[in-house]
């Protein structure tokens, strides 16, 4: 009977390795057959899934790295985060900073076959300005006054008060073709219209998004025929794909699997310094982080290099000011180094010579839970007892935004990172440290309240003169690293693989993907 | 000659020794050599458990950035993980909390599931209808699921743990219990029990539980297999132990991430998880051979 059974079983498994062998066979044909071809097509595996293809409406890095490649703005930002003119020829500010004159590139047509030209401009304008339902992401355009057509290819438009990000938001706002805006609005974030080099084909949730070129394209180049982008969350399987040649670039390569990429000659491992900061907000509205010295202490308990080794596997740089390297305006303050003693003796200072217990907040992912419990075996050196309360993201979001007063909030530390575009550094600083910015408003989860540092962000925000920028961008930093309102841990650097065969695909510092000159060698 | 003759005789005169159940068992079990030797794996494990944190050679919670994800080495015999903690240190000392857990699941839902079994066998009518009606709506779920159903409502940690693994446990216990007791009932020194007045209780615990055992201990064994599964599930889920704690299941969870590169990281939970696992199987088969009647005279 056993026997039997065996042997029946050996000849399951011997079907199963048949029909695993066939089924592979078929597909690497497939693949070989399409990159020989003249159909070519490249896959790009990223870790997340898109949220919408609305360019108006978009918060997060991977929707914005799809809609870049279909769609083009005024404005745009080359390989280190400077602001250059796309569709716009050039531009001009005026010295007060209140009106910008764009002189637009001729010739230019939409997917659609609509121009290119002021009008379109206008009513893309237009609809961030006055679409309810774009409110989150009009930041800078609810400030807009008039939008004046001085002919068909120059658009001056002036707002009500100075804005320091204006240019970087001009570079984000993509144009969309104004015929769909007009009669196909409900489309936009399913399947939108631009003037990139690449225009939309189909997008099944969850699993693929198809970009095919635009042979119609105004700027000259080679390029590949097809993209296709894959959401494939597991670290494993991403890596697995790019080996394989399934697909060509992934985005982001896990640290802990560079060495083994590296030896592969098929395979090219990139890396960039980023603009994510690393970090934990402690709530400083409570005790006893309301301490200063209580904050330091944790800043000098906690080993930077240490932490890159081990959490980031030694990728990343320390995060020596309130906002990364990259950024504009970014000035190097004095690091914590980590110095035990001294923290022990801040402690002391505080009264809190035998240690308290605290609790660190974070999502689920596994770095998060790495680098908390790095923080934990830290802060424990100064006699300080960590609990970590892993959430999943949404409850985790709930818990901390859902706080409507300080009062409220039950948040103690946040083990957290934040980017935004190197160019602003509006983005990098008031949504974090300015008392306006408190949730449910912002993410001052530290809840920072600095009336001199208030002031100086206002100041900066509402003048054009960059010189002076600079200095109150100075001044900031300085202040608020002191009051270390945060543990200031790392600057990330980002990874990314591709195959040796491909080339023109490169990742942004804020961690978009530029696919604008994707080819096959 | 006299003298050896009588030696001889005093050989043959001394009586055979008393029949006990007890001997009997250890006897039959020692001829099981694998589930034998098994359980002999399990009593180191218990020992481990006691006395784990005294022999670990490091200190578990204490990292070495300097010496992270190393592989097996005569310093650390079985490696470091992502933080430089000895990984033997760990499993030694996550060993009380792997048995502690799985153990104490399996007997808090083994005592609930006796009960309800016996009462459900004994008594019959709309309690027998009600408690395994119940437990059919409980069989339903996927057993995994609802722990992670459970869990998710009381919140994480290991005691939430030990509920949920306890809570999907009862159903199975109160089904065999129930059917055994319905068996026992039939007997007739339970009938003169009953003919002599003795109380439900007394009839119950007294005359049909005993019946009952050999099947529950064998069912205890394979269980709690299963219940150290479904703890380092949770675990690995993140839904189980803090992930400091050197618990098994938290340990592969964490080193997941190194199984391209350092995979003795998530190798050495994963075999002791593993071995643990086939052990207690192995005692639950042999047990069975050893204490089922239906089995037990061929």
């Amino acid at each position: 009977m056993r026997k039997v059974n065996s042997w029946k079983m050996l000849f399951f498994a011997l079907v199963c390795s048949i029909l695993l062998v066939g089924c592979s066979d078929e597909k690497s044909a497939n693949s070989e057959k399409g990159q020989t071809g003249k159909e070519k097509e490249i896959v790009i595996a990223v870790n997340e899934n898109f949220i919408s293809m609305d360019p108006h409406n978009t918060g997060d890095t991977n929707s914005n790295s799809v809609q870049s490649a279909m769609l083009e703005g005024l404005l745009g930002f080359d390989k280190d985060g400077k602001i250059i003119p796309v569709l716009a020829e050039e531009y001009s500010v005026s010295e007060d900073a209140l009106e910008f004159t764009f002189k637009l590139n001729q010739g230019i047509k939409f997917h659609d076959g609509e121009d290119f030209n002021a009008e379109a401009v206008k009513t893309n304008v237009e609809r961030i300005m006055n679409d309810e339902s774009l409110r989150l992401n009009s930041r800078g355009f609810n400030l807009i006054t008039s939008i004046d057509i001085l002919g068909d290819y120059e658009i001056k438009i002036t707002i009500e008060k100075p804005y320091g990000a204006m240019l970087t938001r001009f570079g984000s706002a993509k144009m969309i073709s104004p015929k769909l805006i007009k009669e196909n609005s409900s489309d936009i974030p399913k399947s939108p219209v631009g003037t990139g080099p690449f225009k939309f084909v189909e997008w099944v949730q969850g699993d693929h998004l198809t970009i095919e070129r635009f042979d119609d394209y105004w700027k000259k180049g080679e390029r590949v025929k097809k993209i296709t982008y894959k959401p494939v969350p597991e670290n494993g399987s991403r890596v697995a794909m790019l080996k394989t040649g399934e697909a060509s670039v992934i985005y982001p390569l896990p640290a802990q699997n560079l060495e083994e990429l590296e030896a592969n000659k098929d395979v090219v491992v990139s890396k960039i310094p980023s603009t994510i900061a690393r970090y934990v907000s402690i709530n400083t509205m409570k005790e006893p982080f309301n301490d200063v010295r209580v904050r330091q202490a944790f800043n000098y308990a906690v080993d930077k290099d240490a932490f890159i080794n081990v959490v980031n596997s030694g990728f990343g740089l320390p995060l020596d000011s309130i906002i990364p390297s990259k950024t504009i305006y970014y000035a190097k303050q004095d690091v914590y180094e980590q110095n035990i003693e001294k923290a022990k003796e801040l402690l002391k200072e505080a009264g809190f010579e035998n240690g308290f217990t605290a609790e660190i907040w974070g999502n689920t992912n596994s770095d998060t839970m790495k680098g908390m419990q790095f923080i934990q075996q830290q802060l424990k050196e100064i006699g300080v007892t960590v609990e970590i309360k892993s959430m999943e993201e949404g409850t985790l979001s709930d818990e901390i935004y859902g706080a409507q007063t300080p009062e409220d909030s039950k948040l103690q530390m946040w083990y957290v990172s934040w980017s935004a575009y190197a160019s602003d550094i509006t983005n990098a600083t008031k949504p974090l440290f300015h008392s306006e910015s408190f949730p449910p408003n912002g993410s001052n989860t530290a809840y920072y309240n600095n009336a001199e540092v208030d002031e100086w962000m206002d100041a900066a925000n509402s003048t054009g003169d960059t010189s002076k920028q600079a200095e109150l961008y100075e001044k900031i930093q300085s202040a608020v690293y002191k009051d270390s309102p945060w543990i200031f841990l790392g600057v990330d650097e980002l990874l990314y693989g591709s195959r040796s065969d491909i080339e023109g695909i490169y990742v942004e510092t804020g961690g978009g993907i530029n696919v604008n000159d994707a080819n096959f060698k | 000659m006299e003298f050896t003759s009588t030696v001889r005789e005093k050989k043959h005169v001394v009586p055979k020794k008393k029949y006990s159940p007890v001997r009997e068992f250890w006897v039959n079990f020692r001829r099981q050599k694998t589930a034998f030797f098994a359980s002999m794996f399990i009593l180191l494990l218990i020992i481990i458990a006691f006395v784990g944190p005294s022999i670990a050679p490091y200190d578990p919670y204490q990292p070495d950035y300097d010496a992270t994800l190393q592989g097996p080495s005569s310093e650390h015999v079985l490696g470091t993980d992502e933080y430089g903690r000895d990984i033997f240190s760990r499993i030694l000392v996550g060993t009380r909390i792997t048995l502690s857990v799985s153990m104490s699941s399996v007997l808090i839902g083994a005592v609930v599931g006796t009960v309800l079994g016996i009462m459900s066998g004994y008594f019959g009518g709309w309690l027998d209808r009600i408690i395994m009606r119940s437990s059919d709506v409980m069989f339903a779920f996927p057993d995994l699921l609802l722990a992670i159903a459970i869990v998710a409502i009381l919140g994480p940690g290991l005691n939430n743990v030990i509920i949920a693994v306890s809570v999907f446990s009862v159903p199975s216990f109160a089904r065999l219990v129930r059917s055994s007791t319905l068996e026992a009932k039939e007997n007739t020194f339970v009938e003169a029990a009953k003919s002599m007045g003795a109380p439900h209780k007394r009839i119950m615990f007294k005359h049909i539980f005993p019946e009952t055992v050999s099947g529950l201990i064998v069912f205890v064994t394979m269980r709690i297999g299963g219940a150290i599964i479904a703890a380092s599930s949770l675990s690995f889920l993140g839904l189980g132990a803090s992930p400091e704690t050197p618990d098994w299941g938290a340990m592969l969870s964490m080193g997941r991430d190194y199984l391209g590169t350092a995979s003795h990281v998530v190798m050495m939970p994963g075999i002791a998880i593993f071995l643990t696992v086939l052990a207690f199987n192995l005692i639950g088969d042999g047990l069975r051979d050893v204490l089922d009647p239906k089995t037990k005279n061929e």
